[in-house]
């Protein structure tokens, strides 16, 4: 598993990161307009002229704009994070992490997994009853089940999910072999 | 034979999974930290309770927006308020049901949801007790103490419940909340 600083650093690590900064970045400014707003709150009750109130009611706005940009911001960064660290893994040969997150995100149970794991193997629903000691009509229904999560229609659609990561990831994998050379 | 080893490899084993952006940790610790400074150290006529107080409330208002915005782990979609899935999930857990959510389990969201409520009651009842119009009104401070006593207790249970969620599942909650990553053992599905 990837350690959060690990000697073996991948291009996934900066952008972590870089998360981490911008959520520090985040709470700090928010605590900025905390202290802003205070200050305009003790102005007005000093009766400070309209030109005044409109250029910190301007401040405050642009501050408040910021923060929503970095949290917009923050987000893609975390989606980039997850997607790269996926291609990676599926670069590199941790086909079975890249499985497991995909299995993570749509929620299968147990059972469903070895399902799944045994359907990408390419066994048919009978080999994995025998298998599995089941009915076929149980692993049927399982294998329905984890196409229906996946938003898949069927075996090859369920395969080609897994084969996307690998061809996307060959661009990163790519530009690993150049920061390592 | 080798139909064995099919099986015995069909499983998939122990693994992490991340699930906690930084900024939800970051909001967590700083809010945690700041009703320990409020309830235990800072005094409650103080100017600086007041603005650690501020800080509380623009943290929350901070955490709301990005229910709305975030990441799928930390939206509000991933963990919907439902006292039925609530009920459902004590069900399922007195059956020794072995599934991990990884968001918010229907409990924890329940006790998310009455944390976030109860700051802002704290936070506003404060800021009232602090205008001219409010300030000395009784029923505002009793409101006040009314929902102090409500967040100590419910800290209490929100603890409680992180130790025996870990003692009952394996997972690491309050490692989670540092890391980021849940850890899930073997053979739990997730949900």
């Amino acid at each position: 598993m990837i350690k959060w600083i690990s000697s073996h650093r991948r291009p996934g690590d900066t952008d972590a990161r870089r998360a981490v900064l911008m959520s520090i970045m985040i709470v700090v400014q928010v605590l900025c307009v905390v202290f802003y707003l205070g200050d305009v709150a003790l102005d007005l009750k000093e009766g400070e002229g309209p030109s005044h109130v409109s250029l910190e009611a301007f401040v405050a706005f642009v501050l408040l704009a910021g923060i929503v940009f970095f949290m917009i911001e923050l987000r893609r960064l975390l989606a980039r994070v997850e997607q790269t660290k996926l291609g990676l893994q599926a670069a590199q040969g941790e086909m079975s992490v890249v499985i497991n997150t995909f299995f993570d995100r749509w929620g299968l149970t147990a059972a469903e997994r070895d399902v799944g794991l045994l359907v990408l193997k390419g066994l048919d629903n009978e080999s994995i009853a025998r298998i599995r000691g089941r009915a076929v009509g149980t692993v049927r229904a399982q294998t329905a089940s984890i196409y229906a999560k996946a938003a898949v229609d069927g075996r090859a659609q369920l395969i080609s999910v897994f084969m996307e990561e690998l061809l996307a990831a060959e661009g990163e994998a790519e530009e690993l072999q150049t920061t390592k050379l | 034979m080798s139909e064995t080893q099919f099986s015995h490899r069909g499983r998939t084993g122990a693994h992490e999974v991340q699930v906690w952006d930084p900024l939800v940790r970051l909001v967590h610790w700083v809010v945690a930290l700041c009703v320990l400074i409020n309830a235990a150290i800072s005094n409650p006529e103080g100017a600086f309770h007041e603005y650690v107080g501020y800080v509380v409330l623009a943290l929350v208002l901070l955490r709301l927006l990005w229910g709305l915005t975030g990441p799928a782990f930390a939206r509000f979609t991933a963990f919907p308020l439902s006292s039925r899935s609530a009920l459902n999930h004590l069900r399922d857990m007195g059956r020794g049901d072995r599934s991990v959510h990884l968001s918010h389990n229907p409990l924890g969201a329940l006790m998310v949801y009455n944390l976030w409520a109860t700051l802002l009651a704290l936070c506003v009842t404060g800021i009232m007790m602090g205008t001219v119009r409010f300030f000395g009104v009784e029923w505002v401070e009793g409101l006040h103490e009314l929902a102090f006593n409500w967040l100590m207790l419910s800290v209490l249970l929100h603890v409680a419940g992180v130790f025996i969620d870990q003692w009952r599942t394996g997972v690491a909650l309050a490692k989670a909340m540092i890391t980021g990553r849940k850890n899930i053992p073997e053979d739990w599905s997730i949900k």
